[in-house]
């Protein structure tokens, strides 16, 4: 007995260590930003607030936050709309090579992020589309659009289409069945997909930094870049503000919707 | 259930996919195969030396072999320290169980630039983990841990722990604690009882969580950019300068290509071998 006590302390040593060191860095991030010193230290050297007013006055910074929400919410609606019908068409239709197509939407979450981004460099340079919003949202499209197809193809497996049968056999069109019975029975499916759509839209590096025209910044990128030149404290509190917000973020989602069962 | 409006509700998708994903990538094909010439840009004609140059020259094979090592090195640091955190969460009845697991998915979550940023603060000559090592008597003088292997190893494995947490948790919650408490009952040790009931069992988890941290770790950019420095190159970021610095576009295609090939082959054999032993991991 003894020895399976010993066994079980030990193993949850092990858990907290471990989750110790999925934490550390943004535990050492948000302490940093309070610094009063010019260089990143940690633990912080006096206390200000500073950092944040700087980066909230600074206009690139400010115009790269509106530019990755207004990106991310552009691509959402887009995969959203696209992916609820796809995953409809695969559970609820009989499509000839369903599974290929299925494969097929599945491909971009496994395809390195690099790769694409080159690909439509190059794709968008010869259509000359290069440097264009649209082009920028259609990319961003095909990147969210499997996790919209996979929550909601989650969501939809779990209700019985018998429901919508019988709206359809009570005179309901197809249209009014979906969108009265269907459609609020996977809305957590739905949140789920489109949560995670824009995560992925807003968190993007490797596609974006290729595409980005001039006048056309994403925060990833502003803070990829300014990493590369120098770090100081207002990278750590522009990360400070994103490690508040998804934590935030997380905690309502999990609240609202259960969002581990999604992951 | 049998109607015809089944690929209206697809086309967009299939639309999108195919002018903004297939075509692009299915265009560097041609790209690749493209001479290039320094200061003048790609010529027409037809060459297959970025391709042989790939596999011959000592710079190219350098930067796959330190790919597909980082890709091995990762998987296995990811498996030993994430496999007993997903068994604790997977068997615990602890009421923090939903939290941890939170905890967990947390950083997945978190932007990958700033989780980065975090290292360089940590690893840094004055960082956080020299100080600590120096303040422990452990080492004389601050030690080298950005923009080499040990940086890169230690960003890439936080950065892909929670995948193989998650997959692990699945795997693990689907086999029955019967199972392991019929071995206990006939005799075997506890240890036994793990290395030859509950770690077999878990091995199509194992398998599906080492094929996507392997994949997603040799097609990292971000991490091995900022850990790794410029000269510290990988697959990925050797791409990166090929389009965005040497402006060689038929090279940076071939990379591509090969960098693709590689992934979609271990994908396609995960999957082969996955519905061989009759599992869904």
């Amino acid at each position: 007995m003894t020895a399976a006590r010993v066994r079980s302390w030990l193993l949850r040593l092990w858990v907290a260590l471990v989750l110790g060191f999925l934490t550390l860095p943004a535990v050492v991030i948000v302490l940093a930003s309070f610094s009063r010193t010019s260089y990143l230290t940690v633990p912080p050297r006096g206390l200000t607030l500073r950092w944040f007013a700087a980066v909230l006055g600074d206009a690139e910074y400010v115009h790269a936050i509106a530019f990755s929400v207004g990106l991310a919410l552009i691509a959402t609606i887009g995969s959203v709309g696209a992916g609820v019908a796809a995953a409809f068409a695969l559970i609820r239709r009989r499509v000839a090579g369903g599974a290929g197509v299925a494969a097929l939407l599945n491909a971009p979450l496994v395809f390195p992020g690099v790769v694409v981004g080159v690909a439509l460099l190059q794709f968008y340079a010869l259509v000359h589309a290069n440097g264009t919003f649209v082009g920028l949202a259609l990319a961003h499209m095909v990147i969210t659009v499997p996790y919209v197809v996979r929550a909601v193809t989650a969501s939809l497996q779990g209700i019985d289409p018998e429901l919508e049968h019988a709206a359809r056999v009570l005179g309901a069109s197809g249209p009014i069945a979906f969108f009265t019975v269907t459609l609020p029975l996977i809305r957590p499916g739905v949140a789920a997909g489109a949560l995670f759509s824009f995560i992925v839209s807003f968190d993007n590096v490797p596609v974006s930094i290729f595409l980005l025209g001039s006048g056309q910044m994403t925060l990833p990128v502003k803070i990829f870049t300014a990493i590369e030149y120098g770090v100081d404290p207002s990278i750590a509190a522009i990360s400070t503000m994103l490690i508040v917000l998804t934590s935030l973020g997380l905690a309502i989602a999990e609240r609202w919707i259960g969002f581990h069962r999604f992951v | 259930m049998r109607h015809g409006h089944g690929w209206w509700l697809l086309a967009p998708v299939l639309l999108l996919l195919l002018a903004v994903f297939i075509l692009p990538v299915g265009m560097m094909v041609p790209t690749s195969f493209r001479p290039y010439v320094p200061l003048v840009g790609i010529t027409g004609g037809f060459t297959a030396r970025h391709y042989v140059k790939l596999v011959t020259d000592s710079y190219y094979l350098e930067i796959i072999g330190r790919t597909l090592g980082l890709g091995m090195i990762v998987t296995g640091s990811t498996l030993v320290v994430g496999y007993p955190v997903a068994f604790f969460l997977a068997r615990t009845r602890s009421r923090w169980r939903g939290w941890l697991t939170i905890l967990v998915v947390f950083p997945l979550l978190l932007n990958l630039v700033v989780r980065t940023f975090g290292w360089i603060a940590l690893l840094a000559q004055n960082g956080l983990v020299n100080q600590t090592l120096q303040a422990l008597g452990l080492v004389d003088g601050p030690v080298k841990l950005l923009f080499n292997f040990t940086g890169v190893l230690i960003g890439l494995t936080h950065i892909f722990l929670p995948f193989m947490v998650l997959v692990l948790i699945g795997a693990i919650q689907n086999i029955p604690r019967d199972v392991e408490d019929a071995a206990r009952v006939l005799g075997a040790s506890w240890g036994s009882a793990f290395w030859r009931v509950t770690l077999p069992l878990s091995a199509p988890g194992i398998l599906s969580g080492s094929i996507l941290v392997f994949v997603l770790t040799i097609s990292a950019l971000v991490t091995p950019r900022l850990l790794g420095g410029p000269t510290y190159q990988v697959m990925s970021t050797l791409i990166y300068d090929e389009f965005l610095q040497r402006l060689n576009w038929p090279a940076g295609s071939a990379q591509s290509l090969l960098l693709t090939v590689m992934v979609l082959t271990l994908v396609y054999l995960s999957a082969r071998l996955a519905r061989r032993t009759g599992t869904s991991a």
